[in-house]
């Protein structure tokens, strides 16, 4: 089924809500936003907008693995949460005023479970979690507004909330989605960082990339789509996820430079020199 | 809750360093599934699928009920799983484990969100009487590849179920029994299947199919990606886990719909044989309601 505007699509070369088939939304980042957790990060993706708080490592929280929040596997050969390395136990809220229809989604909701699962996979596997063994690393995302790539911006969210918290990682997680224009024809276009809208009316796929490498954390296709064009979704995805990842990067360097003129950290301590070096 | 018992170190090096020389503790080629085997029970839509030592039992039920007040025109279709402790002695009664929780979201989105059942066809009178389908599917031993096992026994049953025939003059709902008239099989559009890749090692480049328990449990990452034989992905999961390169998951797809048309070669065979053994004596085109059309 094509789009309202798709008419409009081949003269104008517009999407739904005037961009290219490049383009991205506006990503507003902002980063230690809550001062109570150890990380905090607010993201917006469009009208996606996410808050995710970060706990941790905090010794190993037994009430919470009872209570059976997604628990993450540890990255390595670890095994389960002990010895091996820390858990990253994952908790995400729905706001009921989040999207447009106020749907109330129970605890037992297999979505949330399954993106709390993914999450909690892909940041374990970023994370060095074998420097904190037997603890857990907590993180708490709260959906506010959903407008389309949900998991990308959870999973961009907590990256800029566990960067906040100093938890070591390999590099930056970013993810980002790309979709086809219509799945039928052989002259389709791809499109990257759908919304809601264009969501629910065409393929598309989540792709997650660790930094600006071709490497794959996650990769989630719910809808059909002829074989021989995943290679183009992916393609474009990764791209995306490497403008994703600058503008990650950007906001991480800005913060950095404010907690230096804050005098929070003095320059050329060890904070602030890893910054100049990673970021 | 019981642990699931974790290999051994002596195992864990054993194995990763078997499958980093291309060999596998089973004696198998790495893209080599294990012996698969599908019974059908006398009733319709049962099957018992058997993969190694993994077996599935799937039962298809049809009742009729009220259609959900928002989509007065669709039938209603449920896969259910249970993972009981008979599996492993991991899984609790009650309490879904993240091993439960992903395959039936893996089965709703392969099988239910790619729309393989036609569900408008179960509507019999619009916004008052509808089919309801329920596949109610049981683990009954657990040893690695659930997913595509399960898949592949929720599809086999589906395909096998045939529903009462029914009719409909002016207000009045006729459901006939078997004897009255001959089931009538569901409206199956395509057979999505799954195909689970394991990866191992260091960088995740040693890619293996079909993977039992122990490798399941040592493998550092997964990807599942279903196809119907139309070349058509209906889903593709690579949830977390070590990072893989990007052409290695294409190239992944690209086995996938091989084995995907292997399986359903398979499939289609075991369902004609089946046929054949109920056709006794040639009465089953007599008795059908079908037509050419």
């Amino acid at each position: 089924m094509p789009l309202d505007t798709s008419s409009a699509y081949p003269l104008a070369l517009l999407r739904v809500d005037g961009r290219r088939w490049n383009d991205l939304r506006r990503l507003h980042a902002a980063v230690r936003t809550q001062a109570a957790a150890d990380g905090s990060a607010y993201l917006e993706m469009g009208n996606t907008k996410v808050m995710c708080t970060v706990t941790g490592p905090s010794e190993e929280n037994k009430r919470r693995t009872a209570a059976s929040t997604a628990t993450g596997n540890t990255g390595g050969a670890g095994g389960g949460a002990g010895a091996g390395g820390a858990e990253v136990a994952v908790e995400i809220v729905v706001g009921g005023f989040s999207s447009v229809d106020r749907k109330r989604r129970g605890r037992g909701d297999k979505r949330i479970h399954e993106l709390q699962t993914t999450l909690s996979k892909a940041l374990a596997a970023a994370l060095h979690t074998h420097l904190y063994p037997r603890s857990t690393i907590a993180l708490s995302l709260h959906v506010l507004s959903q407008d389309g790539s949900l998991l990308a911006a959870l999973l961009n969210a907590s990256t800029l909330a566990l960067v906040d918290a100093g938890i070591p990682m390999s590099d930056l997680p970013v993810a980002c989605t790309a979709g086809l224009t219509s799945a039928a024809s052989a002259a389709d276009d791809p499109l990257v960082d759908l919304n809601a809208q264009e969501e629910q009316e065409l393929p598309f796929l989540t792709l997650a990339t660790l930094g600006d490498t071709d490497r794959v954390m996650v990769l989630v296709l719910e809808t059909r789509v002829q074989a021989a064009r995943l290679k183009d979704m992916v393609d474009l995805a990764a791209d995306a996820c490497k403008s994703v990842h600058k503008s990650l990067r950007e906001v991480v360097r800005r913060r950095g430079e404010h907690m230096v003129e804050e005098g929070a950290v003095e320059k050329g301590a060890s904070m602030a020199m890893d910054m100049d070096i990673d970021v | 809750m019981p642990r699931e018992a974790e290999p051994s170190l002596n195992e864990r090096a054993f194995v990763v360093q078997a499958l980093q020389e291309g060999l596998r503790i089973d004696g198998r080629a790495l893209d080599q599934f294990r012996e698969l085997d599908l019974k059908f029970g006398d009733q319709y839509g049962v099957a018992d699928l058997t993969l190694g030592k993994t077996r599935i039992f799937a039962k298809v039920s049809a009742e009729v009920t009220t259609p959900y007040t928002d989509r007065p025109f669709d039938g209603i279709f449920t896969i259910t799983t249970e993972l009981s402790p008979m599996a492993s002695p991991s899984f609790e009664v009650n309490r879904p484990t993240e091993t439960e929780i992903m395959l039936s979201r893996l089965l709703e989105k392969t099988v239910r969100r790619s729309n393989a059942l036609d569900t408008e066809s179960l509507c019999l009178v619009s916004g008052q009487k509808c089919w309801s389908i329920r596949v109610d599917l049981h683990v009954l031993s657990h040893d690695g590849n659930l997913i595509d096992a399960s898949c592949l026994a929720v599809v086999a049953a589906l395909r096998h179920f045939r529903k009462p025939d029914t009719s409909i003059e002016g207000e009045t709902l006729t459901i006939y029994t078997p004897a009255e008239r001959e089931p009538v099989p569901l409206s199956w559009l395509h057979s999505p299947l799954c195909v689970t890749f394991s990866f191992f090692g260091e960088e995740a480049d040693i890619v293996v199919m079909d993977a039992n328990l122990l490798e399941e449990q040592l493998r550092v990452t997964s990807f599942t990606i279903s196809f119907n034989k139309h070349g058509e992905i209906c889903q593709g999961a690579k949830l977390g886990g070590t990072t893989v390169e990007a052409m290695t998951l294409i190239k992944c797809a690209n086995d996938a719909l091989d084995k995907v048309k292997e399986l359903t070669t398979w499939l289609d065979l075991k369902l004609v044989e089946d046929s054949k053994r109920r056709d006794k004596g040639g009465l089953m085109a007599e008795l059908s309601a079908e037509n050419e059309r």
